[in-house]
């Protein structure tokens, strides 16, 4: 079993040193390892993701990040993204990375995804550049997550997104923004890939359960939603399923 | 909703996003009785007070008011066991 806490749109900013120091200086009671789901500044300034790498100073266990929309918004991502780095986070883009827990291998790919709705009223690559450019970016990260997560070699895989992959988790938001706020197309990946689980924030008025066409499930673990410090999430391989797959397997033999 | 108040949201809601005191997207605001609303949750009472002193710099002429709530941040509940 992998013990996963997981939290998004902490929105740091100069103001929120202290905030939530208190509930992560104990994670490692309860998790093996914290994924942070994008968001992590209020406008992606060095000096906020310097606060939140002092705040995290206090986490025992392996942090695994993603950005988010507001932490591109001053054009200083790679700055957020080397604060952070400099304190230890992992932080991905297109990647992934695994980490060995008490003999298990738990991987993660990690992108912040992007926008374009969901199937049946979904933008498409048609008309002006400006619209083809904005699903042709999600085109581009969705097909990076598939690549990454088929390549994954962990016993345990999750998909760590910022932007949703499915809209059950945006329900409570209003409808006209959905486009902004997740992609079928993310969702296709990681169905078409495999994984365990699916992270994302992104969707403050959102609700936290859901599941994709093929059954991962996914949660949005945005602050707003959870109003905790972060979600838990124990990730088991079921014994029921080894017995069924070693059915599988002798009737696929007595089948020969 | 009157014509002149729907712009009048659009506005205030860009300037709610784009403002570096605030960056906030996902406040509802609602202009009722020639008063403006402002729906939802933020992280302190500083940055309750900021988004508002920013939506009246934008409005001066409107009254606001502020029904925003402070997110509580509690300790994680029960783990979910999630089995494949």
């Amino acid at each position: 079993m992998i013990r996963v806490a997981a939290i998004a749109d902490v929105h740091f900013s100069e103001d929120s040193a202290g905030r939530l120091r208190q509930f992560w200086s104990h994670v490692h009671t309860q998790a093996d390892v914290l994924l942070l789901a994008g968001d992590l500044t209020t406008h992606g300034e060095r000096g906020q993701a310097q606060v939140l790498a002092r705040e995290l100073e206090v986490v025992e266990v392996p942090v695994i990040a993603v950005l988010g929309n507001h932490d591109y918004h001053s054009d200083a991502e790679h700055e957020v993204r080397e604060e952070l780095e400099r304190s230890g986070v992992i932080v991905l883009e297109g990647e992934t990375a695994t980490v060995t827990i008490g003999g298990a291998t738990f991987g993660v790919a990690g992108t912040k995804g992007f926008g374009g709705g969901f199937a049946g009223s979904s933008l498409t690559p048609f008309g002006e550049p400006e619209m083809k450019a904005f699903i042709y970016h999600t085109e581009a990260l969705a097909a990076k997550l598939e690549e990454n997560l088929s390549r994954l070699e962990a016993d345990y895989r999750v998909a760590l997104l910022h932007y949703s992959p499915i809209k059950e988790t945006l329900a409570g938001e209003r409808l006209e923004i959905f486009p902004f706020l997740g992609s079928y197309l993310l969702a296709e990946a990681a169905d078409s890939a495999g994984a365990d689980l699916i992270l994302h924030g992104h969707a403050h008025h959102g609700q936290e359960k859901g599941v994709t066409a093929r059954g991962i499930p996914v949660r949005n673990v945005a602050l707003p939603v959870l109003n905790s410090a972060y979600a838990i999430y124990n990730l088991e391989k079921s014994e029921r399923r080894e017995v069924n797959r070693e059915e599988t397997m002798t009737e696929a033999s007595l089948a020969r | 909703m009157n014509a002149d108040y729907q712009y009048l949201v659009g506005k205030i809601q860009n300037a709610l996003a784009t403002d570096p005191r605030v960056n906030k997207l996902d406040v509802k605001v609602m202009i009722v009785g020639g008063r403006i609303h402002l729906i939802g949750h933020t992280a302190t009472e500083e940055r309750k007070a900021v988004i508002a002193q920013v939506v009246r710099e934008t409005v001066p002429e409107m009254e606001v008011r502020n029904e925003l709530n402070i997110i509580s941040v509690a300790e994680p509940g029960q783990p979910e066991v999630i089995s494949d």
